[in-house]
């Protein structure tokens, strides 16, 4: 990486410039539009590496790592299409979305009970919630184990969900509660006053004065959720309830040798969310920043 | 304050849901020994389920025609059958004991592997209905069946038979003009001839370290005596003192140095495979049921498939165990001491043995059947029926060293033999922390 | 205002948030530390009582050590990309690059982030491959084959490979996240370090640095728990081999409770996980208290 500058006679160029060493100036323009080039190149490359593979065969990949595919072989992609990339797919999207639901809804309702409702016990039940903040999800796969099974929810997408919720909701409840604190009361006092209720001024006025900050946490939880390993891998067994990241190891395991085929794989689990992510990258970033920046 | 109790109780409740659900960790269930195995043939209905490790797209296809037929012999009944690979079957099988979800039929590795589930509790007996003196039980190879026996009792149904050979490309040993080796020392020295030669000696990848177990097998076969081995690989009994143990390893490192590519423990074995099937190496120690993926019906190239045949790994001149002994294990599957559909299983299971389907599995995937009588000129190749004739003749079986010992000792030798590769590690090094995971397997078993 | 009553009735609130922490969260760290005094498997008939047995056996497991160091090995490594690195790279991105360039080599930078971890893995097994993997190609065609390597598969390479993919996929997200730390900074502070004669590199030690303190703390924090809990790249990419040289204590703990039947054992090191993780951040949050940050 060389995005450390040396010369301390560097300035941008869109502030006020000192006069001299336009040639220090320069030297380290290059130097640093080249490591953002090899830095663009090294995200870039091994991505379009993964899908120029996927048209190959197996000589084809030894043979010439670096070309163009000789031809476009669907026929790969139809089979990791059969081998059940697609219904790893939904079944990450359906807990995904579940849990985004279900983490952030309850989470506000726990920020605004700690910040807006005066309640009891308030410090007790904040350092309840940074204690679970610090729980790693490997730590509690073997006492999971039998309580899923007694609550029979075992091998089902419900034990991801209810999982995947329970244990982000320490670092949401923490994000929204800073945002809320911010927020002025007397928007609240007012209403209050006018004789809502404290339901209604949630639903009514504060949920949608946080929109940023929920929408940061529902996108952190996305990405959370999306990659979550463990649990998915020791708790689905049925190949059909697997989610992405389980189903793509199940499935590297199985087609071996078949290298452009897991290449095939790979490229239809990422594509969607690559072009998602450049649909809507202004909004994500947007939404991911706004909240947790503050 | 009224409000403090209430809090508390709040609090209680919420705990004592918790901890109602809580109890103690790993109860098995004592078998059902007297699980009705024999059904009526008015009675076949009902879900069997089924776990394999045959996901790969070679194999897979036989099960899942096995299970569509019975399902359409029998309206009634309905098999869902999952696979799932190799490895992950490993830990697979482990989650599903542990969480008390073991399917109806499960797949087993011959040894400790199955014999810990009979420990447990969770393998039906079956000797009643596939003793050697039932007719189902005749049926088979009297070796493939002794295999899964336990304390005189069957506990698996073997499928197919299994042994482990050296492969080698007949052109490349004329052009090199090396000869088929008598014995251990003559196979290293003939690594040396092909390594001038430019080719790889022998193609070799240990990714998930079974391949170089499977060397580790035959050569404690062959340095080792027979009691001895039986003693040491019975968790109960364990101790590996004996030198052919050390000896077996020290050989397995000459092998490696002589003849392996470096980096094997980051190549699969299946890329090494390719590494033989396209010409580069002459030779490959590979199980018999992989021979299919050797011939032209099997996707090779004509200038291997036309030109390979295949030895045992030859002992050393001065081995002190079993010469005559063959590294091999049937597979085979179990059936759940627990189900509800065990007499179903058994009924499958038969089906699935039976001389047709058996016929079968030689003719579509390549497998020797366990059932006698089914491998024929018609529905098999040259070197399937030259490694039939072989494994019949063969003095005794060597069962796979990462399943036929506790899983403590076998993964100690997995890991120290993958160590003894990328030169981390020494024999004697690798034998201390066996003989550890030996004692330790002793002291849980017993 | 708010009555004694409304107050109390105001813990419905809280009421999911505790039920699902008490019972998914806390109540597995408790049994946890039960279960880590018993020697306990799949196919045990009864778990026996052993005490402190569990916690010898990591003390004196030269793996457990193994993988507590490749752990810190993350951390560090993590730190010092994730961390020094994206903060160069952030403050670089905002000072030396136009507007419009530096919205898109954000977008392109932050592209790793977005494909699920598992698919990152798998794609870098294969391009860690010694044969055909871009690696060991791209440093043979530059004439460096001494340097290649069997990047997964020899235990001098194989935990540094898997970091290194790891930094590859999260530069960028946290680079995102320092930029918009840093587009906070006055900008006055900056004219004042200028007129008071510092360059770049000056201004950037002397006004960024402390200015996104909040932010780095932040994701020193997640960088660092991150760390510990691994368990998703390595899983995927080596499983913890080869001969255990790239286990950590996420995947040491998985393979005793689901391969090696050793279910008590692996209790035992889930409880030193919990322990280091909550430490840290416990250490954290006091640091950070004195340094009045808010999280």
């Amino acid at each position: 990486m060389t995005s450390s500058t040396t010369s301390p006679m560097a300035v941008a160029p869109n502030r006020a410039t000192r006069a001299d060493g336009w040639i220090g100036r320069t030297v380290v323009q290059v130097l640093i539009g080249i490591g953002l080039l090899a830095l663009v190149l090294a995200v870039v490359y091994p991505l379009l590496w993964m899908v120029f593979s996927s048209f190959k065969n197996n000589s084809e990949l030894f043979a010439n790592p670096w070309s163009l595919p000789g031809e476009m072989r669907w026929g790969n992609f139809e089979r990791a299409w059969n081998a059940g990339v697609v219904r790893f797919f939904v079944n990450s999207t359906l807990v995904t979305a579940g849990s985004i639901v279900t983490t952030t809804l309850i989470s506000a309702w726990a920020a605004y009970g700690l910040v807006r409702v005066k309640v009891p016990f308030s410090n007790a039940i904040t350092g309840i919630l940074l204690g679970g903040l610090m729980v790693a999800p490997t730590v509690a796969l073997v006492p999971l184990f039998g309580l899923l099974q007694r609550l029979h929810i075992y091998d089902s997408l419900w034990a991801l969900l209810v999982l995947y919720t329970a244990f982000r909701i320490p670092f949401t409840t923490f994000l929204i509660r800073a945002y809320l604190i911010d927020m002025p009361r007397e928007m609240d006092e007012a209403a209050y006053v006018d004789g809502a209720t404290r339901t209604q001024i949630f639903w009514r006025l504060v949920l949608p004065v946080c929109r940023p900050i929920l929408v940061s946490a529902a996108l952190l939880q996305a990405l959370f959720a999306w990659n979550e390993f463990a649990f998915a891998l020791v708790f689905i067994s049925d190949s059909d309830r697997k989610t992405l990241p389980v189903g793509l190891m199940d499935m590297q395991s199985r087609l071996l040798t078949e290298w452009p085929v897991q290449f095939a794989g790979l490229t239809m689990a990422a594509l969607p969310m690559i072009v998602l992510f450049l649909i809507g990258q202004r909004q994500f970033l947007r939404g991911l920043t706004e909240g947790m920046g503050k | 304050m009224s409000t403090r109790s209430r809090i508390t109780a709040l609090i209680a409740v919420s705990a004592a849901g918790a901890l109602a659900a809580c109890g103690a960790p790993g109860t098995a269930a004592k078998t059902t020994a007297s699980a009705n195995l024999t059904s009526s043939a008015a009675t076949k209905s009902g879900t069997l389920t089924i776990v394999t490790k045959f996901a790969d797209p070679k194999y897979a296809p036989y099960f899942e025609k096995v299970a569509a037929d019975y399902e359409s012999a029998n309206s009634g009944v309905k098999v869902d059958l999952q696979q799932v690979g190799d490895q992950p079957y490993k830990d697979k099988i482990r989650v599903l004991s542990a969480s008390k979800q073991l399917p109806d039929i499960y797949f087993s590795w011959a040894g400790d592997f199955a014999n810990k589930f009979v420990r447990a509790g969770l393998a039906a007996d079956l000797t009643s209905v596939m003793g050697p003196d039932t007719e189902w039980g005749k049926s088979f190879s009297p070796a493939a069946l002794k295999a899964f026996e336990y304390d005189g009792k069957s506990y698996g149904v073997p499928i197919n038979l299994d042994a482990k050979y050296m492969a080698y490309n007949t052109a490349i040993f004329s052009k090199v003009g090396v000869a088929k080796p008598a014995n251990l020392e003559d196979l290293i020295a003939a690594c040396g001839k092909f390594k001038s030669a430019g080719y790889t000696p022998i193609a070799f990848g240990n990714q998930y370290g079974w391949p170089a177990i499977h060397y580790i097998t035959q050569l404690n076969a062959m340095d080792v005596p027979q009691a001895t081995r039986d003693a040491d690989y019975n968790p109960a009994t364990g101790a590996f003192t004996d030198a052919g143990y050390a000896a077996a390893l020290d050989q397995f490192k000459q092998i490696s140095e002589a003849c392996f590519d470096s980096g094997s423990n980051g190549l699969s074995h299946e890329t090494a495979q390719a590494n033989f099937l396209a010409g580069k190496a002459a030779m490959h120690f590979l199980e018999s049921v992989e021979f299919s993926v050797l011939t032209a019906k099997g996707g090779a190239p004509a200038e291997l498939a036309d030109n390979w045949d295949f030895f045992r790994l030859p002992p050393t001149a001065s081995a002190a165990g079993d010469k005559g002994a063959l590294t091999g294990a049937p597979d085979g599957f179990m059936v759940n001491s627990g189900s509800k559909n065990a007499a179903l299983a058994v009924d499958f299971l038969k089906f699935m043995t039976s001389k047709a389907n058996g016929a079968e599995m030689t003719k579509s995937i390549g497998w020797l059947s366990s059932v006698q009588g089914t491998a024929t000129a018609e529905n098999s190749f040259p070197q399937l029926e030259a490694a039939l004739k072989d494994i019949s003749s063969a003095n005794s079986f060597a069962i796979w060293l990462d399943t036929v010992t506790n899983a403590d000792v076998a993964n100690a030798y997995l890991s120290g033999v993958q160590g003894i590769l990328d030169g981390s590690q020494s024999p004697a090094d690798v034998m201390k922390s066996v003989q550890d995971a030996a004692a330790k397997a002793k002291k849980s078993v017993s | 205002m708010a009555s004694r009553m409304t107050r109390i009735r105001g813990l419905i609130w809280l009421l999911p948030a505790l039920v699902l922490l008490g019972v998914f969260v806390y109540y597995p760290i408790v049994e946890n530390v039960r279960l880590s005094f018993y020697s306990w498997n799949a196919f045990s008939p009864k778990p026996v009582f052993v005490g402190f047995d569990n916690y010898a056996t990591a003390a004196s497991d030269p793996i457990f050590w193994r993988s507590l160091r490749n752990n810190i090995a993350y951390a560090v490594v993590s730190l010092v990309f994730q961390v020094g690195c994206s903060l160069c790279l952030a403050a670089v991105l905002e000072e030396f690059v136009h507007q419009r360039l530096r919205g898109i080599l954000r977008v392109i930078y932050f592209i790793p982030a977005v494909i699920s971890i598992t698919v990152a893995g798998i794609l870098f097994s294969f391009i860690y491959n010694p044969q055909f993997g871009l690696l060991n190609r791209l440093l043979g065609a530059v004439g460096l084959e001494q340097w290649q390597h069997s990047w997964l598969g020899e235990r001098s390479t194989a935990i540094w490979s898997i970091i290194g993919m790891s930094q590859w996929q999260s530069i960028g997200y946290t680079a995102v996240l320092f930029v918009v730390a840093i587009q906070r900074i006055p900008r006055e502070l900056y004219e004042a370090a200028r007129v008071d004669g510092a360059g770049a590199v000056r201004q950037f030690f002397s006004v960024t640095i402390p200015m996104v303190r909040e932010m780095t703390t932040l994701l020193i924090i997640l960088t660092v728990a991150g760390a510990f809990l691994v368990f998703n790249e390595v899983m995927v990419m080596t499983a913890g081999g080869p001969s255990d040289s790239s286990q950590v204590l996420g995947t040491w703990l998985y393979r005793n409770a689901f391969l090696a039947d050793d279910m008590g054992y692996a209790s035992a090191i889930a409880t030193v996980i919990f322990v280091l993780t909550f430490g840290f951040a416990i250490l954290q949050i006091m640091i950070g208290r004195r340094r009045r940050v808010e999280m």
